[in-house]
């Protein structure tokens, strides 16, 4: 019992050291020449290197922030046209259909015409990732907002809260929740937009760095950096989940006290 | 006594032509200024329409609500709703208190001190000393619905409407429910009606018992609760009036009951 509540509470380091492990047990059988899949100790020995060189911290650095900046762009964008949507039935109506054409196309697909029109820089991983991750949020915000219920509204309306305050005091708080999980997954899409970004048009950041690495056939450096990636997206992860926290703890520890 | 509000030949339809469907038909009553009237009629009558109409929270199709002297168009700070469904009501990322302090949202006049003192008598006046800080889904049914009446009671609205507002807790949480509303009415003179489908509780609970005919609704007859401003759970309703106001209605409402013919029942 104690065993599991402590595997439960530690489950993030935990579930990496079995990855670690797993990794390991599969390098040692050599079903792969070592070459091309090293074993735990080779990465993690050009991680150090790469981490006091210091090329690691300034490309993840810049990644991290690429991410995190388009993420809240996308973020105030969503949520902004969600609210649109759900005052006017005509953009609404006008929206989803080029919503559902553009929400399909992968990153990648992006970038060749994101480097013709904006050319390489700041402004082109602000639009890929904008137009990749504004949709979860936007769309878990017009569901929610469209699911606030009858007494609800009722209420605010015998209260004399008028449109606008009805929306950002009851359907806002109550769709936030919703919202947040759209975050979630946006915040999952935003990393790898800008990773795939920097392969393809970057001169910086972990992208960038990875191919860089994987031309020159330093293979354990590639994984290293695989493997930053891996806690790039548990870092950010744990960025939301405490901006959700502070948001929409209410939600949080009212679902979890009813299983 | 002050006439406080006047409903005149209220009607409302839903749809039109041949499939309307006729709710309320000509509905005209008035309740007095500490008043306390209980509104019954038979399952599916059209209260719950009348009692939105009477929130201003629908326009009627004809007739028409005075309330005070002047006709309702919407919402009004005189009229509070304490509704049925108290979970939907109250707002889960919110406080009880500030649940309730969002009742005096109609108030900018209070000071925020002011309100806050006030939200915390009314959480004690409704049982609830000490439950502020927590939240509505941290209670159980009937301490939610007792957040929602003080919510009710913070608006100081000169009416409060009562929207079948014990009909989703137990049966012994209310009856503590109908002796506090009971008390928290006469403690501050609030005029209230009260919707219910209860009978027992319509008598048990009213100065003036409203009875609805069925669907095309319209008044049926009224009767003056003479039982005196103290009732109680056990005396009140073994008194030989109060059963025979209680036979009065429930007859009346098996009338209507046994007019409708057996498949609508169903």
């Amino acid at each position: 019992m104690a065993l599991e509540t402590l595997l439960l509470r530690f489950r993030g380091p935990v579930s990496f050291l079995i990855i670690v492990l797993v990794w390991q047990i599969v390098a040692s059988l050599q079903l792969v020449p070592e070459k091309y899949f090293p074993g735990i100790p080779a990465i993690a020995s050009s991680f150090w290197t790469m981490l006091l060189s210091g090329e690691l911290l300034t490309g993840d650095g810049l990644t991290l922030m690429r991410a995190l900046i388009g993420l809240a762009g996308s973020v105030v964008i969503g949520v902004s046209l969600a609210i649109l949507s759900d005052v006017s039935p005509v953009f609404r109506a006008g929206f989803q259909p080029i919503a559902a054409l553009v929400q399909p196309i992968p990153p990648a697909a992006l970038v060749p015409m994101a480097v013709f029109m904006l050319g390489l820089g700041a402004k082109l991983y602000a639009f890929i990732i904008i137009l990749v991750t504004v949709w979860p949020p936007y769309l878990n915000g017009v569901a929610a907002l469209a699911a606030t219920g009858d007494v609800p509204m009722k209420t605010g309306r015998m209260l004399g809260l008028s449109d606008r305050d009805i929306l950002f005091r009851i359907k806002l708080p109550a769709a936030m929740p919703e919202i947040f999980s759209g975050i979630r997954y946006a915040a999952t899409i935003s990393l790898i937009a800008v990773v795939v970004s920097e392969m393809l048009a970057g001169h910086d950041g972990l992208g960038f760095m990875l191919i860089r690495k994987a031309f020159a056939t330093k293979i354990p450096d590639v994984y290293a950096l695989m493997f930053v990636c891996a806690l790039n997206g548990a870092l950010i992860n744990w960025l939301v989940n405490r901006a959700r926290w502070q948001m929409t703890g209410w939600h949080i520890r009212m679902t979890e006290r009813t299983p | 006594m002050d006439r406080l509000l006047d409903a005149r030949e209220l009607a409302k339809a839903y749809g039109s032509g041949a499939k309307a469907l006729r709710i309320l038909d000509g509905i005209s009553f008035s309740v007095s200024k500490g008043e306390f009237v209980s509104i019954v009629g038979p399952s599916g009558c059209g209260k719950t329409t009348l009692l939105m109409a009477l929130a201003g929270l629908m326009k009627p199709d004809s007739g028409s609500i005075l309330f005070q002297g002047t006709p309702l168009n919407g919402p009004s700070p005189g009229i509070s709703v304490v509704f049925q469904d108290y979970s939907r009501s109250l707002f889960p990322w919110k406080t009880n208190l500030d649940n309730i302090l969002f009742g005096m949202i109609r108030n900018p006049s209070m000071s925020r001190a002011d309100k806050r003192r006030r939200g915390l008598e009314l959480m004690d006046a409704v049982g609830l000393k000490g439950f502020d800080a927590h939240y509505p889904w941290q209670l159980s049914g009937g301490m939610q619905q007792r957040v929602a009446i003080a919510r009710g009671l913070a608006a100081e609205s000169e009416l409060l409407l009562l929207d079948e507002p014990l009909a989703a807790v137990d049966a012994q949480t209310r009856a503590d429910m109908q002796d506090l509303l009971l008390e928290l009415a006469a403690r501050f003179n609030q005029t209230c009606i009260l919707v219910t489908h209860d009978v027992d509780e319509a008598v048990y609970m009213a100065d003036r018992v409203v009875v609805l005919t069925r669907r095309p609704t319209r008044v049926d007859h009224e009767i003056p609760v003479d039982l005196g401003t103290r009732r109680d759970q056990i005396t009140t309703r073994e008194d030989p009036r109060f059963l025979e106001i209680r036979h009065d209605v429930m007859a009346a409402i098996r009338r209507f009951r046994a007019e409708v013919p057996l498949a609508e029942k169903a």
